[in-house]
């Protein structure tokens, strides 16, 4: 590979201690995406993402490119309706190792409602 | 344009991030309408624009059958976690595509594959390219959307 390659098992801060490389990596986002489900879903900026899919109205699936090692990896998120409502979001059937299914309900009615602007980012291990 | 180095065996990890950071992401005009419940609004995949990028640049992305061993391995009724990740990172990756060709590849990653497999059987086709201008420019009905079945598979064969 033509990059550079620093290996060590731990950092060390001159003050602050140290850290297990180990935990940097698994600590770390392995994918993330920033999109807007309204409209013609757009995908602003993301990063080991290979599509996204719209499902329906405030339903989408993301899939990644690197496959995670199981379905059962963490997914930090948020959403914002595309309109002044208040909402709620969840996984709402089963993942894959791949494909990650999210969806925005509205929270009085528990209907879907699209997104206009929704972060994931993806932590776990990688196959 | 930036070479690609030579990735086979480098993990596709650290392929993606050597793309993320040298790769201008493509936004593609073209999506994917496909339809895989009778009793669902038809689905619409766009694809990524980073990975339309590592597509396009050839040498970053696994060939799709890497993906279809991955799914058949998970679902098997005792699978627990991969073990043969290590074709994504070790199969010699794909050469540059072009945009049809990298639609193509994207439909057969992640749409499923009772989808894309029989896509021209039945009484009107089960999945459309089209490009995004061709989408309702409202989503009013958004859960009312099918496959026109005034379009014959025969016409878009053609």
């Amino acid at each position: 590979m033509a990059l550079g390659k620093i290996k060590a098992d731990t950092l060390e801060h001159s003050t602050a201690g140290t850290v297990d490389t180990q935990y940097v990596v698994n600590g770390s986002a392995k994918a993330w995406i920033l999109f807007d489900g309204t409209g013609t879903i757009a995908i602003s900026d993301s990063f080991v993402v290979s599509s996204i899919t719209d499902d329906g109205t405030g339903a989408y699936t993301v899939t990644v490119t690197n496959a995670f090692s199981t379905s059962n990896y963490c997914v930090a998120e948020s959403l914002a309706g595309s309109s002044a409502v208040a909402c709620t979001y969840n996984n709402y059937t089963t993942n894959t190792s791949t494909a990650y299914k999210i969806g925005n309900r509205r929270v009085e009615t528990t209907a879907f409602h699209d997104a206009k602007r929704a972060n994931e980012a993806f932590f776990g291990d990688l196959a | 344009m930036t070479d690609t180095p030579q990735f086979k065996g480098t993990h596709l990890f650290d392929r993606l991030c050597w793309a993320k950071e040298k790769l201008d992401g493509v936004q593609s005009d073209y999506r994917v309408v496909y339809e895989d419940s009778v009793d669902e609004c038809a689905k619409i995949l766009v694809p990524d624009p980073n990975w339309m990028a590592c597509a396009l640049q050839g040498g970053i992305i696994p060939p799709v059958w890497v993906y279809h061993e991955l799914a058949k391995d998970e679902a098997m009724p005792d699978f627990k976690k991969h073990t043969r990740g290590f074709l994504l990172h070790e199969t010699e990756p794909m050469p540059a595509m072009t945009e049809e060709e990298a639609i193509e590849y994207l439909i057969m990653k992640d749409c499923p594959q009772s989808v894309w497999r029989n896509w021209d059987t039945g009484n009107k086709p089960k999945l459309v390219i089209c490009r995004k201008e061709q989408l309702p420019g409202s989503r009013e009905w958004r859960n009312a959307w099918k496959i026109t079945e005034e379009l014959s598979v025969t016409d878009l064969a053609a």
